[in-house]
């Protein structure tokens, strides 16, 4: 079998066929995915039954794991998964779903905006690579954004504006918006870092605009000024031409670059069972 | 005088023609007008050049106006405006432009998230009159989205799901949207938050609509990060551009609105212009939901 990828109809992601990715993978299928990677931001692969570390393993294809710590509010002790494997499923320790009002659900919550994985980090993440253990029947759609187009649509004047702006994300602001309270610990551990509002691309050099939920304020600008604004980008930047959503299905791979891609989950019940388990390619800059 | 109705989008708004809004209205205008904002929420009258004590007396037409003091943060003699008048302006009371980092002006962006007017209020306001006085060369559009369009197309499990739910608005949780927390323990107390019907009937046309604001804060019996998603999910339904409306400004347009059936939001636009626009309001008549029980002194 040989790879191939296929824009998936009327969406930026493409789809990729002729490839296990549970063993080894060749170096040229390799190039050919981070070619993939680099045309479309968002690539499915269907039918992936990954163990965690066939899952690590593949992900190291691309750089190193991002370590999840300062990540979230969940205590070391009552993680269900390792630190290099990010839980985005709604279990505990004991594969039993989150109570409704339990805080690392709520926490959890936040995923429901549109983000760029680690934008709260100095150094912000390549790839995430999200695996669906178990999904569920209805909602649950993991949404992509293209900030490539996002940024190519918006009118010359505003590219002017925004060219040199630079932006402070934290997961304080992100948990925020949702009135979810954070402690005076976490409050340390999620100190704003500075991310420019258009960034371009390391490998095709197309510029986009990096927006997330986490940026909270714009440098220079009073806040609620440059949340009224953050929010007007975001809107455009999400509009439903720019969009594409998946609908999962077991064992699904779906792997993003979030250097040019923002993404959110949509609304599901939480009384079903959701294990989804996302390995993170480190940025480099 | 007969009015004039032409529809200015497929479900809503409408420009009206035939009425002058300067001189005093017959009951039958009054009525008239009344019959076309059940049908179609927002109208749009041009080139009404009015004067404040005209804007005041059209207003009287349509119930009681309601006061803008003791809401929001200005201060008595920090008005510019007959207290019944709300100041959508950037103009100070020595009549220059609000600084960039003034605090009236920050707390004024809270009106580019999309809400219903006076939606923190027990007894919230049936119509809002907007004139538009000086109006912005590029920017500043006030979009309107239609409430009962959007609620007619939410799906029946989600119907079926919002019907009972109650909310909490307070100009306190729209500001903090925005990270405007520079509130007195006085002006706090001004905002305590009320409860709404998340779906509310309309008196006059008998049409449910969501009733969403960016003053919603909570759920009553959500978990508050819970019931803010949820209320986002849904502000992003119902503000689809097919149920919008951009209003572009002329001088001296004169727009009335349902804030039972519609929500609203300006648009970006350059501070460094004047933008003059007058707000009168007319009160509403009741409570869409019992009030939570004062707490004990």
């Amino acid at each position: 079998m040989s790879i191939a990828i296929t824009p998936i109809a009327g969406a930026f992601a493409g789809e990729v066929s002729g490839i296990d990715l549970t063993g080894p993978i060749a170096t040229a299928d390799v190039a050919a995915i981070e070619a993939g990677m680099d045309r479309h931001a968002v690539l499915v692969f269907r039918d992936q039954r990954f163990t965690d570390d066939q899952q690590r393993a593949f992900t190291r294809n691309f750089g190193a794991l991002e370590q999840a710590p300062g990540g979230h509010v969940a205590k070391l002790n009552e993680r269900r998964l390792p630190l290099d494997m990010q839980d985005a499923g709604n279990l505990d320790k004991d594969q039993r779903v989150f109570a409704r009002d339990d805080r690392r659900r709520m926490f959890n919550l936040g995923n429901r905006l549109w983000h760029s994985d680690s934008s709260y980090r100095a150094v912000p993440a390549k790839y995430s690579l999200l695996s669906g253990r178990i999904v569920v029947a209805r909602g649950g759609h993991t949404q992509f954004a293209d900030m490539r187009a996002a940024y190519a649509a918006l009118d010359a004047d505003t590219r002017a504006e925004i060219a040199d702006l630079v932006c402070e994300h934290s997961l304080m602001y992100s948990r925020g918006s949702l009135g979810f309270e954070v402690t005076g610990d976490e409050r340390e551990m999620f100190q704003p870092v500075r991310q420019p509002l258009v960034r371009s691309h390391p490998v095709t050099g197309r510029k986009s605009l990096f927006l997330s939920a986490h940026a909270g304020g714009i440098v220079g600008w009073p806040v609620p000024e440059a949340r009224a604004f953050l929010r007007d980008l975001m809107e455009h930047a999400t509009q439903r031409r720019f969009v594409y959503s998946h609908v999962w299905q077991p064992y699904d791979l779906v792997m993003w670059d979030n250097r040019c891609a923002m993404h959110r989950v949509t609304r599901f019940d939480e009384t079903q069972p959701r294990d989804m388990r996302r390995t993170t390619v480190a940025g480099t800059l | 005088m007969t009015l004039h109705a032409v529809p200015l989008h497929p479900v809503f708004v409408a420009e009206i023609s035939g009425i002058d809004t300067t001189r005093p209205l017959s009951p039958d205008d009054a009525a008239a007008i009344e019959a076309a904002l059940d049908a179609y929420a927002v109208l749009v009258f041009r080139d009404q050049r009015l004067t404040d004590d005209q804007q005041l007396a059209f207003s009287r037409a349509f119930g009681d106006l309601e006061e803008t003091r003791g809401t929001g943060i200005s201060k008595p003699g920090e008005q510019r405006l007959h207290p019944a008048f709300a100041d959508v302006s950037n103009i100070g009371t020595d009549n220059t432009l609000l600084a960039r980092d003034n605090r009236r002006r920050l707390y004024s962006l809270g009106n580019m998230l999309w809400h219903s007017d006076s939606s923190f209020k027990a007894i919230p306001a049936k119509y809002s009159i907007l004139s538009g006085r000086v109006v912005a060369s590029s920017g500043g559009a006030t979009e309107f989205a239609d409430m009962r369009a959007a609620y007619d197309a939410l799906d029946e499990r989600t119907k079926a799901g919002i019907d009972d739910l109650v909310c909490e608005h307070s100009l306190i949780y729209s500001r903090e949207l925005l990270g405007f927390d520079d509130l007195s323990p006085e002006e706090r107390a001004t905002m305590q938050p009320v409860r709404q019907r998340l779906v509310r009937t309309h008196p006059g046309s008998g049409r449910q609509s969501l009733y969403l604001a960016s003053h919603i804060g909570t759920i009553i019996g959500w978990p508050m990060p819970e019931a803010r998603a949820f209320i986002r999910d849904l502000t992003e339904h119902a503000t689809q551009p097919r149920f919008v409306y951009a209003h572009t400004w002329r001088p001296f347009d004169l727009v009335m609105w349902d804030n039972r059936a519609t929500m609203h939001r300006v648009r970006r636009y350059d501070n460094a212009q004047p933008r003059d626009m007058r707000r009168t309001t007319v009160a509403g008549t009741e409570m869409t939901a019992p009030q939570a029980e004062p707490l004990a002194a």
